[in-house]
């Protein structure tokens, strides 16, 4: 029998045995590949964590895993891990409280998928440095910290805001024991 | 088959940026330091070079009615094992490089060279094809890459290049350099001299 390669089964049978070799060869290489995807992961978290408080490459970071997860860095500062929601997609950073406990040490942010130039100007140094000594307590509550939004990126500036606002209100009972 | 012919004339005769104008947003896109620029260029070499191949290879197989599917399938592949790769091993670089990666799927040459060479010609012509085109894309982008790090960084692949003692003197990087206008000015000041020296008519 003369094969029809323009007949129906044809292109069925075509497509399914190619989807099942490329279903086969992507599964294979994600499998070898995730160790070394997620020690990259890891290490980019812990540089995260050390740029947030201001500590060098090789300061310490102990994680206690409570009711709040809490990362502390060399034993005096504080870093508190964010979640939020930018424009796109998530976002999500540290913030790091000096010993004194109502002092932002530093702030790191990164995001899944803002707009590159606008809403992903929050990873750079200049946004990201602006958060270095703003005080976080005001007659012991609570207070918002106000920084500079970035213009054009009306959202996921509001997205850092209410990560950060929420993050401090949740973490207003640890704080205060500190 | 003339080897010489399929891998050199893309590089200058019949380069897909700067004769056939392809590729043009990736080329704007990863263009401000050189680094990110070599890795494009290599994983866009691989996927050309590689999809070109195994495409001719299936090429009397493949049911012309869902051929542009079965490109799309075999590219897609290559691009994501390519993202996976360069996120397991080069991890910064695929941060840099970040949706372009997997934008490499919708890079005209891709597509260009698949439709125009490897459905009708045997897989060693199509793999030569495929490695130059890629190569003349990549060429292309390491000369806007230079430029552009040079003048608007100072730094050559992260390397301090232009001297202290330059700004010291009241020399200042070129902010421009670095946004998308310059590459696309850079692209067509290259564009304009590749072309007045090659006669293709």
């Amino acid at each position: 029998m003369k094969r029809d390669i323009n007949s129906n089964g044809y292109i069925f049978l075509y497509s399914t045995v190619l989807v099942v070799i490329v279903a086969v060869l992507l599964t294979a290489a994600a499998l070898w590949l995730q160790p070394y995807q997620q020690r990259n992961k890891e290490n980019e978290k812990r540089m995260m964590i050390l740029a947030a408080a201001g500590a060098n490459d090789e300061g310490e970071i102990t994680f206690i895993d409570g009711e709040l997860p809490v990362y502390l860095v060399n034993d005096s500062i504080t870093v508190l891990p964010m979640q939020g929601n930018g424009l796109w997609g998530p976002i999500w950073g540290y913030l790091a409280i000096a010993p004194d406990g109502k002092t932002v040490k530093g702030a790191q942010f990164d995001h899944k998928s803002e707009t590159p130039g606008l809403g992903g100007e929050i990873t750079t140094v200049i946004f990201q440095s602006q958060f270095a000594g703003k005080q976080i307590l005001q007659n012991g509550n609570i207070k918002p910290v106000e920084f500079d939004a970035i213009s054009g990126a009306t959202k996921t500036s509001n997205g850092v805001k209410e990560m950060i606002d929420k993050t401090l209100q949740q973490y207003q009972p640890y704080l205060e024991k500190r | 088959m003339n080897v010489k012919k399929l891998l050199i004339e893309p590089l200058r005769k019949t380069n897909p940026v700067t004769v056939l104008v392809l590729g043009i947003c990736s080329c704007l896109a990863v263009t401000a330091k050189l680094k990110p620029a070599l890795v494009m260029g290599a994983s866009v070499t691989v996927v050309t070079a590689l999809s070109n191949l195994i495409i001719s290879l299936l090429r009397k197989g493949i049911p012309s009615r869902i051929r542009i599917i079965v490109q799309l399938v075999v590219v897609a592949t290559l691009v994501i094992l390519i993202d996976q790769f360069l996120k397991a091993f080069a991890y910064d670089v695929s941060k840099q490089l970040s949706v372009y990666v997997g934008l490499i799927i919708t890079n005209c040459i891709i597509m260009g060279r698949l439709e125009a060479f490897a459905l009708s010609h045997g897989p060693i012509e199509s793999f030569l094809d495929g490695l130059g085109n890629g190569l003349g894309y990549s060429l292309i982008l390491v000369i806007v890459a230079f430029f552009r790090e040079l003048i608007g960084s100072g730094t050559l692949l992260g390397y301090q290049v232009v001297p202290q003692s330059f700004y010291d003197a009241g020399y200042q990087n070129n902010g421009l350099m670095i946004l998308p206008p310059m590459a696309l000015i850079v692209i067509g000041i290259v564009m304009w001299i590749n072309n007045s020296k090659t006669e293709a008519k």
